[in-house]
């Protein structure tokens, strides 16, 4: 509080904000008149209130009628097409007569939003592109719900038949019910055998989605009923377009999928990818033909227990998704009461195909990250505005005179104000168009790198309408943002001391100095990301360093499909697995040969339901745990490097006996604490059990932050040991094993076909992916702000230089050394920086919370990353300081006293 | 607000200023309109109207110390167009009061 005599000190400071300059000296003493009179005859506090009352009701009145005048200006001068045009000659001269800010300006807006607009491509793709569908708005996809209470997993073959007879037959929420699954499948194309991606679908599949056919025709009813007996096929558009060479006689061609002749009859026209929005299906089938592609004959068309299949329901006129949903729940009790044996427990449900992106569940997991990543960008962008923002201060602060001078002749502060507009929103637009280039050429080299995962990816990151709607309104956000406050700013001097006095007016006087005040914000983002850099590249350091329990020294992974290549039962099969391990392991630069269908840290989740004796039962109606387990070949432990601590491992000699398994330390410590498991059996399912012959050593299974997590090593015998991947340790790197034994198999039969080959390094990638991914784009927008944040206080001090000659020449001839000039100049910037990096210290101390979900054995105020980048952000501003700075230390004394 | 319609607050304030003679500014005004009317009367209110009132045309204002010396005050002045709005208004209420004399006082004549 001030002394009692004077009015209350932030409603007078605010007063004078409010008022127009000429009132600005004047009409406060006026009030001050009458508040002391006041104060006299209603009391101070009363008095005190009475004043704040009046400031308030000024402000109000105020804002009004600007609003009021803004609003007439803006419709005035959007109906005034020839001032527009003037308008816009005039700032393409100006433009075009500084090029060097001209530059800057475009490429620090071309940055930010290219960044912006790159990021949102992908987000876009992936989670907000609905398929190009027929009225997406009346599709609901239709999920089977676990057993376990999961609710969005797929259905089953005759639960969908049931389903779809219901709704077509019926008068529910649903008109139609589709459904596909996908497969894996070889390709026997011109260029030799491939395997490739491929969906089988409902016969009318691509007529209730709308999705039109290239060149032929989809599939009709006839060939989905009786299983087996129409083998027709669909090429998708890429597939006939890389593989066939566009040829349009491939129409009515036979062409050999998974050993079968089919028929081609049509090619899927260009927009469509296949039913999910980055994998691509290269070829069709109609779903009577799913036995053609299994494993093992089984019979996955009849069997109500084997879901894989994803559908979407059509609501009839007038129904709601919920509809759909209550419709499906009661439907799915029916299915429970009628097939007990397959259906208890396992509820229906749908949701709006709008609402769903690529699965619920994944959904989920992507949705923070792409938030993240547009934060991210958006800070980017926000620095790249200041920038602009911060230089258009600069420039409009040296046009002070001649804006003034206009003024003063009767220009209308709105026309000033919308001149310096359109320049601005000229260059954001210019920016943007650069920008939208940058992201185009980003994403195609984003694109072209393929993640380690053996399905071709197809993301469609194309311009569409809706990221051309983002860019244009980031751009004109960005245009509006930083150049509304210099224009209002440059366009409201006190005309008279600045007529009167040129550039002296504006060395004093300067309650709240913008340009300063934005290259602290912009030292403070600048901060936040680079501690976000930090932070992922520390995680990613740690991560490399967590032992995962497993040799991750050299070794080469191959993943044969006998299957798909001509070996028909599962002996065949067998047979010729053992027979590529004995001939590796002829090898005399071949140490040792594992195989399993997963290996640790692997993209796929696999888990068993087992029945553990004297176990408290699971929640699920059986009573079984679902537990990470995997199948392995004999050798395995061996050649993984991974030591069985108690009883022993799999020999050739257990591969034709009763099933055996070897259990996790951490499954023993989870449910059979203290107790010897080796002899305990478990129960797998249909009256069959396996039994425990070992306990090996705990290795990361997920990922490598997890804690110890309980694993079942079953052997697999002769059923399953022929759909093994090898891994193949010995002399030399990766890349010298994997040439050495593909060689060999190609010894054995040089026509099999592979899911995957690949290194030991290249398995272990994918897993590093996500963080390195993350490390990498952080990294770069770090340096990205860091950049412009250091172009900032380049600016800034280059301005002062400028601004401050007369100053220095003045210091210079009183006897100022050089080196005190410049450490006064380079000192004025360096407290920005200081200021700012306060602010960026409890802003990434309030991000960096969040973002530990995302780490990996970093903690989120991890003390390296904060210190380190304090130390990186202060070099660098220090250097950016320091260059303009040196300038002024050249300064000629006589010249700059002689220069007003 | 049309120009030539004065509302009933900026009639008084101009009122007040053609009062004050040369001693009108805003506190003098908020006074003379307190003392007049016996109620209070927001200086903010008399400031916004004296604006507008001088974009339209009505009053002038200029700036000098006030006579017992201080800082400068805003003085305002009743412009000739403002004389003429006050004088067309004061036409219209005088013609509206015209025949309701004997209503409001039945015992004059």
């Amino acid at each position: 509080m001030g002394d009692a005599g004077s009015p209350p000190r932030v409603a007078e400071a605010l007063l004078r904000r409010v008022l127009p300059p000429e009132d600005r000296d004047v009409f406060p003493e006026e009030l001050d008149e009458l508040y002391r009179i006041r104060i006299r005859t209603r009391g101070l506090l009363r008095t005190r209130w009475w004043y704040r009352r009046q400031v308030a009701e000024l402000l109000l009145r105020r804002l009004g009628t600007v609003a009021r005048r803004v609003t007439t200006t803006t419709m005035e001068w959007t109906t005034d097409m020839d001032a527009l045009r003037r308008d816009l000659a005039y700032a393409v001269r100006r433009l075009i007569r500084s090029p060097g800010f001209t530059l800057v300006a475009v490429l620090s807006l071309a940055l930010g939003i290219g960044a912006n607009t790159a990021m949102f491509s992908l987000v876009n793709a992936v989670l907000f592109r609905d398929l190009p569908v027929r009225d997406s708005g009346s599709l609901v996809e239709v999920y089977t719900g676990e057993d376990d209470g999961y609710a969005y997993a797929t259905s089953s073959h005759p639960d969908y038949l049931d389903i779809r007879a219901a709704a077509v037959g019926g008068d529910g929420p649903l008109s139609n019910v589709v459904g596909s699954r996908t497969i894996l499948a070889r390709l026997d194309g011109d260029a030799g055998p491939e395997l490739v991606m491929g969906e089988l679908v409902s016969w009318d599949w691509f007529q209730e989605l709308g999705v039109p056919m290239a060149l032929g025709r989809s599939f009709t009813a006839e060939e989905d009923v009786t299983p087996g007996t129409h083998p027709v096929a669909l090429l998708g558009y890429r597939t006939w377009v890389n593989d066939f060479g566009a040829d349009p006689s491939v129409v009515g061609r036979t062409v050999r999928l998974s050993g079968r002749p089919f028929t081609v009859v049509g090619v899927v026209g260009e927009g469509w990818n296949g039913s999910l929005p980055v994998v691509v299906s290269q070829i069709y089938a109609p779903l009577a033909m799913t036995n053609a592609f299994m494993e093992g004959g089984i019979d996955q068309l009849s069997r109500r227990g084997s879901r894989s299949m994803f559908l979407k329901g059509r609501l009839r006129e007038g129904a709601t998704p919920q509809q759909a949903d209550a419709w499906l729940a009661t439907f799915a009790q029916g299915l429970e009461e009628r097939y007990p044996d397959t259906n208890t427990g396992h509820a229906m449900a749908a949701l709006p195909s709008a609402d769903v992106a690529l699965h619920p569940l994944v959904d989920g997991m992507l949705t923070p990250v792409a938030g993240l990543l547009l934060a991210v960008v958006g800070l980017v962008l926000l620095i790249a505005c200041a920038n602009l923002a911060s230089f258009l201060l600069a420039r409009a602060e040296d046009r002070r005179t001649e804006i003034a001078m206009r003024l003063a002749l009767g220009a209308g502060r709105g026309a000033l104000v919308r001149q310096l507009l359109v320049e601005t929103t000229l260059l954001a637009v210019v920016g943007g168009a650069a920008g939208v280039l940058l992201a185009h050429w980003t994403l195609g080299l984003v694109m072209a790198f393929q993640p380690p995962i053996p399905v071709p990816i197809s993301i469609d990151v194309g311009l569409d309408s809706t990221v051309l709607a983002f860019t244009v309104v980031v751009s004109v956000a960005a245009g509006l943002l930083f150049g509304l406050a210099p224009a209002l700013r440059a366009t409201n001097p006190d005309v008279a001391p600045t007529l009167k006095l040129g550039d002296a007016a504006r060395v004093r006087g300067r309650r709240f100095d913008l340009r300063r005040g934005l290259v602290v914000a912009q030292i403070s983002l600048s901060f936040v990301l680079l501690v976000g850099a930090g932070l992922f590249v520390r995680s990613l350091q740690k991560a490399r360093a967590i032992d995962p329990g497993f040799d991750t020294g050299p070794a080469a992974l191959v993943w044969p499909m006998s299957e798909l290549s001509g070996y028909e039962t599962p002996r065949e099969r067998a047979d010729l697995a053992l027979r590529i391990r004995d001939a590796l392991e002829a090898d005399p630069r071949i140490r040792a040969v594992a195989m399993a269908d997963r290996l640790p840290l692997g993209a796929a989740v696999q888990t068993g339901a087992f029945g553990l004796p004297d176990v408290p039962p699971s929640e699920r109606p059986s009573g079984f745990h679902d537990i990470d387990n995997a199948r392995v070949g004999p050798g395995y432990f061996a050649a993984m490097g991974v030591e069985v601590v108690q009883g022993r491992a799999f020999t050739d000699d257990d591969l034709d006996g009763e099933p055996l398994a070897v259990v996790s330390r951490a499954f023993v410590d989870r449910f059979y604490p203290g107790q010897d498991v080796v002899g305990r059996r478990l129960d797998t399912g249909g009256g069959e059990s396996t039994r425990i012959v070992g306990v090996a050593a705990d290795t990361k299974v997920r990922t490598l932050g997890e804690a110890p997590r309980p694993y079942i090593y079953e052997l697999g015998g002769e059923p399953t040991l022929g759909a093994l991947q090898f891994v193949v340790r010995g002399e030399g790197t990766g890349d010298e094993l994997l040439a050495r034994t593909l060689g060999v198999i190609e010894g054995i039969d040089p026509d099999l076909v592979f899911l995957e080959t690949k290194t030991m390094d290249a398995h272990l990638a994918l897993l590093l992916f996500p963080p390195r991914m993350a490390a990498g784009l952080l990294t770069v927008f770090g340096a990205l702000a860091l950049l412009l944040a250091a172009v900032g206080i380049w600016g800034v001090v280059s301005h002062a230089v400028a601004r401050r000659t007369r100053e220095v020449g003045i210091r210079v001839s009183l006897g100022a050394g050089a080196s005190q000039v410049v450490s006064l100049l380079v000192g004025s910037g360096m407290r920005l920086v200081m200021a700012g990096m306060a602010v960026g210290l409890l802003l990434a101390g309030a991000a960096a919370v969040p973002l530990a979900r995302f780490l990996y054995g970093v903690e989120a105020l991890d003390l390296a990353t904060f210190v380190a980048i304090p130390v990186v952000l202060g070099a660098v501003a220090l250097a950016a300081a320091w260059v303009p700075a040196r300038r002024a230390a050249g300064v000629d004394p006589v010249r700059a006293l002689r220069s007003e | 607000m049309p120009k030539d319609v004065l509302g009933e607050f900026e009639h008084q304030v101009l009122l007040a200023t053609l009062r004050l003679k040369d001693g009108a500014y805003s506190t003098t005004i908020v006074l003379e309109l307190e003392r007049v009317t016996g109620r209070d009367v927001a200086p903010a209110a008399v400031y916004i109207a004296l604006r507008r009132l001088e974009e339209g045309g009505f009053a002038a204002s200029s700036l000098r110390p006030p006579p017992e010396g201080g800082r400068q005050r805003r003085y305002f002045q009743v412009t000739p167009a403002g004389l003429d709005l006050m004088r067309e208004s004061r036409r219209r209420y005088v013609a509206l009061w015209d025949g309701v004399e004997s209503v409001l006082e039945p015992g004059s004549p």
